[in-house]
């Protein structure tokens, strides 16, 4: 389902190069001008990669499968829940999280129309085509044509939301707990997470 | 409610394709931050932000799916009562 | 405002191009310009909806023949440039 482009290829390395060299020519005179420093740069960069994982957000999964009381508290605020587990959602900046919970006959599915909003703390740097023309167009008017091209197929009655994250709330997808995992722990159980299912790109 | 029918020149956090929808409130949000005005450089304007729920055919009459929804965060100032 | 960032409900954008195992940068600059960002907006010198808006705010055709962190670094230059960030201040 991987689409390479070759012709543009050649020029996006190009251009790619020629950002690099903006980037250093930027990150030279701000630090001249004393605004940051290359050192406080590459800290954010260590710190943010360190602490925003996908592993955080299949942590709070696991656990709403395991823990019907955590489920409803998520369900009810996403922060004080993610609190729970250790996970500081505003490490990265202050964001509101809401958890939303797939069901019999319930889908959902999270895009961000106008940019790329996203839940960073809880799955790390979006994918490209999260932030991509062709996502942030097709996902509110035709879900399940994009689910299709990620392989995901929900039953015709399935009501499907999609959720387009207009301002400073950052929504996650609890996908429903799959069948023949009674005996899993709770450690299993994250193992079988996956990113795409917390946006609603796949079932789990 | 209705989302407002606009095209304002500056920032705004109401999407083209929701302007001018029936819909209705999911939930309050509460005071947010108010991008439209803290994009023009004020940046203590706050507002109150709702999440707002539309059915597909009330966005995108026969060419959507049916059934389903799209839930979107909108401010108050994108927002009047359904006539 | 009615620009082309304002993607929803547009034909002709897919299909869609998904990478398996895509690290978090594909560049070293991409992760400089998230953090870049970051720092400068904690440090309060723009709002993220001045950002935004300094993104939105390319000719379209830029727009769509940037990536996305070099829409980012374009906001950054700019909003670097219109704040007076580098203007040196008063000892």
């Amino acid at each position: 389902m991987s689409h390479v482009h070759e012709e543009p290829h050649a020029s996006a390395h190009e251009s790619s190069a020629g950002a690099a060299n903006r980037v250093k020519s930027l990150v030279a005179a701000l630090e001249a001008a004393s605004v940051l420093t290359e050192r406080q740069l590459d800290e954010a960069i260590e710190s943010f990669l360190a602490h925003a994982q996908p592993a955080n957000g299949a942590r709070i999964v696991a656990r709403a499968w395991v823990d019907p009381g955590f489920r409803e508290r998520l369900l009810a605020d996403g922060n004080a829940a993610a609190a729970e587990l250790g996970i500081d959602l505003a490490h990265w900046a202050p964001v509101r999280l809401r958890v939303v919970a797939n069901g019999p006959g319930r889908h959902n599915l999270i895009v961000c129309t106008l940019c790329s909003c996203y839940p960073l703390a809880l799955l790390g740097p979006s994918p490209t085509w999260y932030k991509s023309e062709a996502y942030r167009s097709q996902a509110v008017r035709d879900p399940r044509g994009i689910l299709a091209e990620f392989g995901t197929h929900v039953g015709a009655d399935v009501e499907i939301t999609v959720w387009d994250s207009t301002a400073e709330v950052r929504y996650l997808v609890l996908p429903e707990r799959p069948a023949g995992t009674e005996l899993l722990s709770e450690a299993e159980l994250e193992a079988l997470v996956t990113r795409n299912g917390l946006i609603g790109t796949a079932l789990v | 409610m209705r989302t407002r029918i606009a095209n304002p020149a500056g920032h705004t956090r109401l999407p083209r394709y929701l302007s001018g929808r029936a819909g209705r409130i999911d939930a309050v949000l509460g005071t947010l931050p108010y991008p439209d005005r803290r994009a023009a450089g004020i940046v203590s304007a706050v507002e109150t932000a709702y999440t707002v729920r539309f059915e597909n055919a009330d966005v995108w009459g026969p060419d959507g799916e049916p059934g389903g929804c799209i839930c979107a965060d909108l401010f108050e100032s994108y927002l009047e009562p359904r006539e | 405002m009615s620009r082309v960032h304002d993607m929803g409900g547009q034909h002709g954008f897919g299909p869609l191009a998904i990478e398996s195992d895509e690290p978090p940068f594909h560049h070293e600059w991409e992760a400089r310009v998230f953090a870049l960002n970051r720092l400068l907006l904690r440090s309060g010198r723009y709002t993220l909806d001045e950002f935004r808006a300094a993104v939105e705010a390319m000719p379209p055709a830029d727009y769509l023949a940037a990536s996305y962190y070099e829409r980012w670094l374009h906001a950054i230059e700019t909003l670097v440039r219109e704040k007076g960030v580098l203007d040196v201040r008063p000892g």
